[in-house]
């Protein structure tokens, strides 16, 4: 029950981004001839162009509104067998989130805020340090010495080395409460089946995770990984055996078993409540952010980059400073082998609107409205689809996204690596590649925070094929 | 010109054995030559018959004289650079100046504010520490006894630092303290790859140029290291043999270019200052320990645990508890296929005092004086000599010594991961696998801190292999395929 998008182009007719939201009325309205014997005037029909008159800001809108729709994107399109799944899942979520001490509950597990932090501590890690990359910022001075001050969120300090972990913690101790011992999740490169199975075994839930079978191939260790840590692989053979067969595979098992299982989404996708779900579990990111910059430079950061596979830490850090508007969100996707070659994952760029996994946002479709497989070097970055919230903010116009190249990323990887010591994965160095556009055009002294939102140990090896090293 | 030769020229300028100490030690100090290549190494102490005497009269070292021992040893250690009788300076004079030097430059970076403040944010920005103390709840379970009674277990995560291990902690401040010496370059040996990963690390962020030496065998087990290393802007050279040969090619080159380079020491072994400066860098593991066990559960930690290959990982978290005898200090070393055979790394446990890579410590050697090759599954592990302080403090009593297998390693690195989600090195591993024999005699609630010093990214694929091989010996075993033992 793949959701596979549907999209006639009349319905999708491009909207631009502008500072008032309002659904831009299309140039040619449609006409509209009623059948009167012997009379026909046309008429014509104009939508209402006062339905939003006020100068529209992010504060206004509610993100996502009470169907979990971000402007016209997001919401649940799903089938009936899952709605009351979602909305007994959105519940107990409000509860946790509202939560700071033991509340009882009738059948339900004791779990509770406190906990969460303690776990996000403890075993995860946080806070994650603000770093100051020292000699990145050299690397962008000008020849008259002036240039941004470049910091890089350490979200590769994370156990399991990358943001994902935040909401798979988060998501386990949800699913205790809800009483559900099943946990399944989908899996592309393996790092969100990695951190999923790495928190069941932590919570001692069960645990199984959906892979395409060429995914499986190409990740063995990834998979022994998994299974040592007590998580069931299943092989999935349908479509291209990638990622979107294993999310609807996965999506599947979840209608037949969903009175005991748990789906743990590994991103702002899916239908609601997921996107404001793990953007909520990852938010902790930019709050620390905040917290951090005032404490280095008593401000707020000027600019603030982030790489986009399906979003999640992106909006983990752009979140905290949506209603900061004088602090630029800019978000990098994969452009693969170019944006023209038509192999890449530049959704933001390249789609089109249309419902995919339970949402409608931006989406890489062709003509038919077929999904269009995507390419990146760096697997997590390979998603035909992208959060319905950034669809909002790039129609918002209150974030930028942009693409850069494999080339482009490996040379970012060689570069924080020789530079700062510190390895980047290759979906983060999508992110650093951008600096080099960027930085030049920034004036003296303004504090760029980039999300290094993983490490980069397990990219070395398609790395090195690249970099000749 | 290797180490060890010229040790011969200067068997006749050896300090004279502390003899102060001697009869309260009581131990017996015999008569031994060490040989290397060929070359006779000096001889280690002199008979005396007074000590003689008290070995016989000897009584249990009691409590209070293990911490005036300690006490002494603190309190002369940085002119003699000695642990009771085992560290010193065994090196040729072209070295004794450069170490001289090395020894004041880092006294005068401990007392300058401006270096700690550095070293400081270093440490917490780049590095990530504090590192937390983690309650292992499902490990603290799976030891309780048939009556719900057992230790509290709580993991010290150094894997969760930059590059996954402890390491960085020392190679940041050694690179740190190269800069402000004004060295161009660093020069480092490393078995496993963590030293050199964390040293290829640190120059980098520090714009220095590195140079890694590694043993060949070493390179081909720990491939993904080197990478690494490459990946960094380091130059990895590769020496046959393993880490001690590594250890003595870096020396000599170091030896070459002594105004440029820095010889970076990843552990806590060589000639002095480098097991104090290894130790003193390391020492903020306990350091935080202390301040996190008051936190959590307002008192002290009852034992604590920590793998020993040289020991710099098991000095880090002991150094700060040392003078709290109520403390229990274990180090695990690596038994590899049996203690008793010939291919393990226990030498504390199988070890005979010798001077090596210019300290007097324990080494496992032959009848002759000949290095044994150590081997064991944590390539971490693999070192023929350990520690002189951790010598000392085994001498003196302050601090126990046991052995793990390779297969206890390995199935304790399953059970970790299994239990709580945390895949740690295989050299930690070891520490956690001695839990199966110490929590059995522990009191209910007694708090055990073990240093979880690295991350186990790097050996998944020994333990995959190992798993391999144990399914396929159980299904040889009864003809019936059976599922992994996990």
């Amino acid at each position: 029950m793949a959701f596979a998008a549907s999209s006639s182009s009349a319905a999708t007719a491009r909207y631009s981004a502008q500072s008032d939201l309002a659904f831009r009325i299309p140039s040619n309205p449609p006409k509209f001839a009623p059948y009167i014997s012997g009379h026909t005037p046309p008429i014509s029909c104009k939508m209402a162009a006062t339905a939003v008159d006020k100068e529209l800001n992010a504060e206004a809108l509610q993100r996502p509104d009470a169907f979990g729709r971000f402007g016209r994107f997001g919401g649940k399109y799903v089938p009936e067998t899952l709605m009351a799944a979602l909305t007994e899942l959105e519940a107990a979520f409000n509860s946790l989130a509202t939560d700071h001490e033991f509340q009882s509950g009738v059948g339900l597990v004791f779990v509770s805020r406190k906990e969460l932090d303690g776990i996000l501590k403890d075993y995860v890690g946080r806070d994650s340090p603000l770093y100051f990359a020292e000699r990145l910022t050299e690397h962008y001075k000008r020849h008259d010495g002036t240039g941004p001050h470049v910091y890089l969120k350490r979200e590769d300090l994370n156990h399991t080395g990358a943001h994902k972990i935040n909401n798979a913690v988060a998501q386990a101790l949800l699913a205790k409460r809800l009483g559900k011992k099943r946990i399944i999740a989908e899996t592309g490169a393996g790092q969100h089946g990695v951190a999923t199975a790495t928190v069941c075994a932590r919570f001692g839930l069960e645990c199984i995770i959906y892979m395409g079978a060429q995914d499986m191939e190409r990740q063995a260790l990834n998979v022994f990984r998994m299974r040592l840590l007590g998580a069931e692989v299943r092989a999935v053979h349908s479509g291209t055996a990638t990622l979107k067969d294993a999310t609807s595979e996965a999506i599947r098992d979840w209608v037949t078993n969903v009175e005991t299982t748990h789906y743990i989404l590994g991103s702002v996708a899916g239908p609601h409540p997921y996107p404001m779900m793990v953007r909520e579990f990852h938010k902790v990111i930019g709050q620390e952010t905040r917290k951090q910059a005032l404490e280095k430079w008593g401000g707020k950061p000027d600019v603030i980059v982030a790489c986009i596979g399906g979003g999640s830490n992106a909006m983990g850090i752009f979140h905290e400073f949506v209603e900061d508007e004088d602090v630029r969100l800019i978000g990098v996707e994969a452009a693969g082998f170019g944006l023209d070659s038509g192999k890449h994952a530049a959704t933001l760029t390249k789609g089109e609107i249309g419902v995919l996994h339970g949402a409608m946002s931006y989406l890489l479709q062709d003509e038919d409205g077929q999904i269009i497989e995507p390419h990146s070097i760096s697997a997590g970055l390979d998603y035909p689809g992208v959060g319905p919230e950034h669809s909002f903010l790039k129609d918002l116009g209150r974030a930028e996204y942009h693409s850069i190249t494999d080339e482009e990323a490996l040379e970012a990887f060689k570069r924080l690596s020789r530079l700062e010591g510190i390895i980047p994965a290759l979906e983060t160095s999508h992110a650093l590649a951008y600096l080099e556009k960027l930085c030049p055009t920034l004036p003296d002294g303004t504090k760029v925070v980039l999300n290094c939102s993983g490490r980069g140990d397990k990219d070395v090896n398609t790395a090195i094929n690249y970099l000749k090293l | 010109m290797n180490l060890q030769t010229l040790s011969l020229h200067h068997s006749i300028n050896l300090p004279s054995p502390n003899l102060n100490n001697s009869n309260r030690l009581g131990f017996d100090w015999p008569l031994r030559t060490v040989r290397h290549k060929g070359f006779k190494v000096c001889s280690v102490m002199s008979r005396d018959t007074q000590t003689q005497i008290q070995t016989q009269t000897q009584t249990q070292t009691r409590k209070t004289d293990v911490l005036q021992l300690i006490d002494e040893t603190e309190e002369s250690l940085f002119r003699t650079g000695k642990f009771g009788r085992f560290g010193g300076i065994f090196v040729p004079e072209t070295l004794v100046t450069c170490l001289k030097v090395l020894l004041s430059e880092f006294n005068l970076c401990m007392h300058d504010p401006h270096f700690q403040g550095e070293l400081s944010t270093a440490l917490r920005d780049y590095v990530g520490r504090e590192t937390p103390l983690y309650f292992a709840e499902r490990l603290t379970d799976h030891y309780k006894n048939g009556r719900g009674e057992g230790p509290d277990i709580y993991l010290k995560r150094e894997d969760l630092s930059h590059g996954g291990a402890h390491k960085i902690n020392n190679a940041l401040a050694q690179a740190m303290l190269a800069k402000r010496m004004g060295r161009r370059s660093v020069v480092a040996a490393t078995g496993a790859g963590q030293h050199g990963v964390a040293t290829a690390a640190a120059c980098a962020k520090l714009a220095m140029e590195c140079t890694i030496i590694m043993g060949h065998l070493d390179m081909e087990r720990q491939s993904s290291n080197v990478l690494l290393m490459k990946n960094f802007g380091a130059e990895v050279k590769s020496v046959r043999g393993t880490f001690k040969d590594a250890a003595s090619e870096a020396i000599r080159e170091w030896v070459g270019d002594l105004e440029r380079k820095y010889y970076l020491a990843g552990t806590a072994v060589g000639p002095h200052p480098c097991p104090a400066m290894v130790r003193e860098f390391q020492s903020i593991i306990g350091k935080e320990t202390r301040r996190q066990a008051v936190e959590k559960w307002g008192g002290e930690p009852d034992v604590l645990v920590a793998c020993v290959g040289s020991g710099s990982n098991a000095l880090g978290m002991f150094h700060e508890f040392v003078r709290d005898k109520d403390i229990r200090l274990i180090g695990v070393e690596a038994a590899g296929t049996g203690i008793d055979g010939e291919t393990h790394s226990a030498t504390l446990a199988k070890g005979e005092i010798g001077v090596y890579h210019g300290a007097m410590t324990l080494l496992l050697q032959d009848h002759e004086g000949q290095i044994l090759g150590p081997r064991s599954v944590g390539v971490g592990l693999e070192y023929p000599g350990v520690s002189p302080e951790l010598s000392f403090l085994r001498e003196i009593g302050r601090a126990e010594f046991h052995t793990a297998t390779d297969e206890e390693a390995l199935d304790a690195y399953a059970l970790l991961c299994r239990l709580e989600g945390i895949c740690p090195a295989l050299e930690a591993a070891h520490a956690l696998a001695h839990l199966g024999k110490l929590c059995p005699t522990l009191p209910d609630g007694a708090k055990v801190v073990v240093n979880c010093s690295g991350r186990g990214d790097k050996d998944i694929e020994t333990v995959f292999k190992y798993q391999q091989l144990k399914s396929a010996q159980v299904s040889d075993g009864n003809n019936h395929p059976k599922p992994l033992q996990m």
